[in-house]
């Protein structure tokens, strides 16, 4: 049976219809359609589905659509400006060189930015802490976290 | 090669911004209209007969469109390297990975509930699971139709002597080494989209390596199906990680493709994490007899190889890695007598296939850890033993390898210098370093008929240039060098430049992302393209200025006289001179570039690549020899790459090469138990997470390869060649113990360390 | 599709409640294990009774010790000082569980009701003496977490109750207390093998209590070769081990062996071996059995270690070592 839940995503208040069974990522993908956010294995244990909610990084594939009643969410949709314009975190991804396939980025950038939005000078051990557990294959996480390092100072 | 303007340069790639806002779009994120959803249904054992298979509740379940098996599937088609391997099973099943089953349903949900509802009865079988059993005489066969369990595959190669040579030896070191299953783990699964027209000819949306050897394997299934004379169109989304898994083509998509036949709808199938696991096709585990030998000097004499490779239970490209672990068995080193030969042979395991070094880290750890206990035999440091033998310049290997470029001294002396080698190997206090070298192709290698790369490129009437490759983006950045060497040759921006490379109905053909070829090939195929079309515009814009071309320089899409550049023409406008004309033409060239490297003969020697990359790794450990654990301290990964085009990107592959070649060292296995996948998920299966990942140095070792674009050569397999022998023989230098078998666990440490507490060797 | 319906009641009664009154239901908290059971299709409940939202359940304090309330998450737990320089081991488990982003949502009493062998606050806890407050339909009731395991997955909680926090005594300044988990990978891992430690210390000599006496030494093993003689003597120590035995347990006999003694790293050797044959280690795919043992040796002593490390040296931050 379906229910409707009321929340705020990429600042926007969004009102939807959902079964309860569903995970937030489901909602994000399959309903709404915004496919940025990766499913990588569907048991929060690679980091690419990862949003923003209230201010901290969480699996979406693991959070329940009925708990989003009321929150927050931030999805990599919603980081760059609407003129399309790149956040300062993912213009840093691009120019240092942090993207290879891609397809674990979107979940970097959201828990580099959830750190980033707490701490405007995170320390290195700070920065590997918020992306351990975000998995990624093709750069060795040597780029990627020059890249946040990048912003961390710039700030 | 004059001033670079954008070659040599750290250029960010084109495709990151799409990436970095989540507007990439992955098989995972496509949708075609009116499209189902298949699943899989997998074997519930190793190796059993199928007696009965009922579909009928799963038929009846609302939603289901389409259920297949065996049955169903047209001819007797099978696909492989040796057409072994039916897409859906009957009769028998010879792995867990065996699709027994198949449905098509209006949602995802749905097709997952209705696997749930096939009922198969089978009569289980005991099953082989170790190459070694299976080998024994009178072993069952995985596949009765063939008489041995050994394929027969001629891996083998002699040169010079080495019985002779093992007598004049001054020390031989002889020793077993063996390597574990590891998989790609690409963090996008692997996925198709197989859509048929009324005229049942196909798209198929794909994330292959291999597009245009993936449209004729799907050519030749549709006409095994029935349907001859047929088109096939691969598009490839863009592709979340490839590292080899997507070098063939596999069931899941002649499944799509049968469902979408008999449904009349388009089909996806996206794997999850547990069929990626499960049904991709992994490295192959190995085990490797070796000896090596020199004479008093330190000088090698011969080397002896023999290796047993797990095929698993069909056969793709894993059976063909052989082919390149003769590279570094003939070649790594000046070695004049080899002796080498391998067996890939069937198991009821998963079946093996191409993995990121295409058996190169196999050979090499055994080749690497044996040097380090010759150099000890032989009483010369480890360093020395490489230095002696390394290879050059001009050199001509065993099996005809024309030695160009070579930077292997230098990369050795950066790993040297970089480690403080001097100061800290042979201290045997719980620290210690190693280092191992590599070579492998670097400039193509030719194990097709062709081994080339089309290009062709456009000039549109704004002055934009678009660039339509054969090559593919799997995210190593293709799209970004073939730009590069593009912009370079046109004085263009690169951001002027498209690069079209997704779709075989325009793109020229290609043999595929793999080799390390693509910089190397395609980069060449780009410029051959680049400069036809550059002196067309030359001519035209010549005929314009009343000079000759000769006199014309080209930047920023102008084209001016270098004597008065007030006399100049935009390019934009060279093109709508010859299009807005009387018996107008297009502004277009193509350029085929196949490079003049060689098949390998009946004895496996030839050319097999146009250059030949190198480099060493060099590591720094420390062991804890209470719990085994190894802790990287430095990492130094120095290639020789002829000539780094895009430095950013490469330091990416080589960081990225490192640390899956430090998982493989240290970490990464894939337990098959009697064949079944025991760690099938990112939990348990230890592919490494930043906090595993040491600090590594990258360094570009530059020695401009003739043949290649501007001097590159290829880096993207390298990277992960020499790390696990490197970290063993880290190992070996800290604490005195030798692991044989990767990976290197704490537990397997440690229990070398008690062995050699108790005085055992 | 066998859905569920997904409850979100806002206090600990309305949850027990809708317990009572619902078939097949299950409490869910951050979700973390629940949803993957789910999609694993080992677990199909009619109903989720969500405890997010119980703000009764999501509270710290210090009261006699300290409080910390079943729906509190691991990178809250991480977050608070008072339990990093007070109940460290817990701090030591809270921070190595899984990665940030299941800490963000997963609680400890997820942790803990969920019962696994190798569940990293289990050990922690039960050398810090943790109390199980348990709300249930008719009445509250306190445990000791010692007697709240009873196997794999299996807990002393009765039908219809749920865990609504634990309760840690105060501890002498001189105690420390520390975990090790003892990993494969350096992170989102479970633990090969997790050892906790609490010792409180007796301090005779003048010396202690001064941190600066030692700051030339490196190691704590070198501090106390320094203070042999100083009569260090054990006065408390709890030790727990997780994946031993179908449930994390306490090393008894370990403990017995060394409360009262003066302590020195030839003794916590000892007492490891002790502690060693207290546990029933089984060959895994994630652990062999023989090196689970050695590891309680070397663990135990590390963590022993450790702890008093903690008390002489209080101002030294601590992180578990990184390695593969």
């Amino acid at each position: 049976m379906k229910k409707e839940i009321t929340f705020t995503l990429n600042k926007e208040k969004t009102i939807m219809e959902v079964d309860p069974q569903w995970t937030l990522l489901h909602l994000l993908r399959e309903v709404l359609e915004m496919t940025g956010t990766k499913e990588g294995c569907g048991y929060g244990e690679c980091g690419a589905c990862t949003v923003i909610i209230d201010g901290e990084a969480v699996n979406s594939c693991l959070y329940p659509v009925m708990e989003v009643e009321g929150r927050s969410v931030m999805t990599i949709e919603g980081v760059a400006l609407k003129d399309g314009s790149l956040d300062p975190i993912q213009q840093a991804f691009v120019d240092e060189g942090a993207v290879q396939c891609g397809f674990c980025i979107p979940g970097m950038i959201m828990s580099s930015k959830a750190l980033l939005d707490k701490k405007d000078k995170p320390t290195e051990e700070e920065i590997k802490e918020s992306i351990e557990g975000n998995l990624c294959r093709c750069t060795g996480y040597v780029k990627i976290v020059d890249a946040i390092k990048s912003v961390a100072g710039g700030r | 090669m004059g001033d670079l303007k954008v070659i040599g340069k750290r250029i960010p790639k084109k495709d990151a911004p799409l990436k970095t806002t989540g507007a990439a779009v992955y098989i995972q994120d496509m949708k075609v209209p009116g499209m189902l959803y298949g699943r899989i249904l997998y074997s519930k054992y190793p190796h059993a007969k199928i007696v009965k298979i009922d579909t009928s509740k799963a038929e009846a379940l609302p939603g289901v469109k389409v259920v297949l098996t065996g049955a169903d599937v047209p001819n007797n088609f099978k696909f492989g390297f040796i057409k072994d391997n039916p897409p859906l099973k009957t009769g028998k099943v010879l792995s867990t990975r065996d699709e027994v089953a198949a449905v098509a349903a209006i949602s995802p949900e749905i097709a997952e509930e209705a696997l749930d509802l096939i009922n198969i009865e089978y009569e289980e079988l005991p099953g082989i699971f170790d190459p070694l059993e299976a080998m024994k005489e009178g072993a069952a066969m995985v596949h009765e139709e063939f008489k041995s369990n050994v394929l027969k595959m001629p891996w083998k190669f002699v040169a010079g002597d080495v019985e002779a040579a093992k007598k004049a030896s001054a020390f031989i070191a002889e020793d077993t080494f063996s390597t574990q299953w590891v998989t790609h783990c690409c963090l996008g699964t692997s996925g198709c989209i197989a859509s048929l027209d009324i005229n049942n000819n196909l798209t198929m949306y794909s994330n292959t390596q291999i597009p245009s050897l993936a449209q004729n394997d799907f050519l030749e299934a549709l006409k095994v199906f029935g349907f001859k004379n047929k088109r096939v169109r691969v598009i490839q989304c863009v592709i979340g990680g490839g590292f080899g898994s997507k070098l063939d083509t596999y069931a899941y998509e002649y499944i799509a493709i049968l469902l979408a036949l008999k449904a009349r709808k388009p089909v996806k199938i996206v794997f999850s994490r547990e069929d990626e696991f499960l049904a991709t096709s992994p490295r192959q585990c190995t085990i490797t007899k070796i000896s090596q030998g020199c004479d008093k000097d330190g000088r090698l004499t011969f080397r002896e190889m023999e290796m047993i490779l797990d095929n698993g239970a069909y056969t793709s490209w894993g059976a063909t890695t052989p082919s390149v672990m003769m590279v570094p068995i003939s070649s790594l080193y000046k070695v004049p007598n080899i002796f080498y030969r391998a067996k890939c042979v069937y198991t009821n395991n998963t079946y093996s296939q191409a993995f990121r070094g295409y058996g190169n880290p196999q050979a090499t750890f055994a080749i690497e850890s044996n040097l380090d206990q010759l150099a000890e035999k032989a009483g010369i440091d480890p360093l020395e033993i490489r230095r002696i033998n390394a290879n050059e310049p001009g050199e001509v290997t065993p099996q005809n390898f024309k030695i160009t470029s070579c930077g292997m001294k230098e990369c050795i002396d950066e790993v040297v210098n970089r480690l403080d080698w001097k100061n800290k190997s042979g201290k045997h206090n719980g620290r210690g370093v190693g280092m191992a070298s590599l070579i492998h192709v670097g400039g193509a290698a030719r194990v097709y008929k062709s081994d080339g790369c089309g290009t062709i490129i456009k000039v549109d009437d704004n002055g934009k240039v678009d660039v339509i490759t054969g090559s593919s983006e799997i995210g190593q950045g293709s799209e970004t060098i073939i730009s590069q060497i593009v912009a370079e040759v046109l004085g263009m921006s690169i951001d002027d430049i498209n690069v079209i490379n997704n779709d075989t109905d325009v793109c020229p053909w290609d043999v595929g992302a793999h080799a390390s070829r693509t910089t190397f090939v395609a980069g060449n195929s780009a410029l051959g393209a680049a400069q036809k079309i550059k002196t067309q515009i030359m001519e035209i814009a010549a005929k314009n200025l009343g000079e000759s071309p000769e006199a014309l320089e080209m930047k920023d899409g102008i084209i001016f006289s270098v004597k008065d550049k007030e006399k100049n023409i935009s390019l934009g406008k060279v093109l709508r001179k010859v299009h807005y004309t009387l018996g107008g033409r297009m502004l277009v060239a193509e350029h085929f570039y196949d490079p003049p490297n060689e098949n390998f003969d009946q004895n496996f020697k030839g050319n097999l690549s146009v250059a030949y990359a190198y480099g060493a790794h060099g590591v720094e450990v420390e062991v804890d020899k209470e719990t085994g654990q190894v802790k990287i301290l430095n990492y130094i990964a120095a290639h020789d790459v002829g000539k780094a085009l895009n430095p950013m990107l490469l330091e990416g592959q080589i960081y990225g090469g490192g640390l899956m070649g430090i998982g493989y060292a240290l970490g990464e296995k894939m337990i098959w138990d009697k064949g079944y996948l025991k760690n099938g998920t990112f939990l348990d299966y230890k592919m490494p997470t930043v906090q595993d990942a040491p600090p590594v140095q990258a360094v570009i070792v530059e020695t401009d390869e003739q043949a290649g674009p501007f001097g590159a050569k290829g880096i993207g397999e390298p990277g992960l060649v020499p790390t696990a022998p490197a970290i063993a023989n880290a190992i070996y230098d800290a604490v005195g113990v030798r692991i044989k078998d990767l990976p290197i666990t704490p537990e397997k440490v440690l229990a070398a360390l008690k062995e050699k507490e108790k005085g055992n060797p | 599709m066998k859905g569920y319906e997904y409850h979100k009641p806002s206090t600990v009664k309305e949850a027990i409640d809708l317990m009572g009154s619902l078939e097949n239901a299950k409490f869910i908290a951050g979700g973390t294990d629940v949803m993957v059971l789910i999609r694993q299709k080992k677990l199909s409940p009619a109903h989720l009774i969500s405890l997010r939202n119980i703000s009764d359940l999501s509270f710290m304090e210090t009261a006699n010790g300290f409080f910390i309330g079943g729906g509190v998450t691991h990178s809250e737990i991480v977050g608070n000082e008072f339990i990093q320089k007070h109940y460290s081991a817990l701090s030591d488990a809270a921070g190595n569980i899984g990665s940030k982003q299941i800490r963000n949502v997963a609680t400890l009493c997820g942790n803990i009701c969920n019962a696994a062998p190798s569940a990293d606050s289990a050990c922690p806890l039960l050398v810090l003496d943790a109390k199980v407050l348990i709300a249930g339909p008719d009445k509250e009731r306190e445990i000791a977490l010692d007697d709240f395991f009873l196997g794999p997955n299996r807990t002393a909680l009765e039908k219809g109750e749920m865990v609504k926090g634990f309760h840690m005594p105060p501890f002498n300044e001189n105690t420390g207390s520390t975990y090790i988990k003892h990993t494969r990978r350096a992170a989102m891992d479970l633990p090969i093998l997790g050892i906790a430690a609490r010792v409180t210390i007796k301090i005779g000599g003048s010396q202690i209590g001064c941190k600066d006496a030692f700051c030339t030494i490196d190691t704590i093993s070198n501090i106390l070769k320094h203070l042999e003689g100083e009569d260090l003597v054990c006065e408390d120590v709890r030790i727990a081990m997780g994946v031993v035995s179908p449930k994390p347990i306490r090393a008894k006999k370990a403990e017995a062996a060394l409360l009262g003694k003066v302590v020195s790293e030839k003794l916590f050797e000892e007492i490891a071996e002790i502690a060693a044959s207290e546990a029933q280690p089984r060959d895994s795919i994630r652990g062999e059995a023989w090196y689970r043992r050695d590891m309680i040796k070397v663990l135990t002593k590390r963590a022993l270690l450790k702890s008093i490390d903690r008390v002489i040296r209080p101002d030294d931050l601590i992180h578990p070592d990184r390695l593969w």
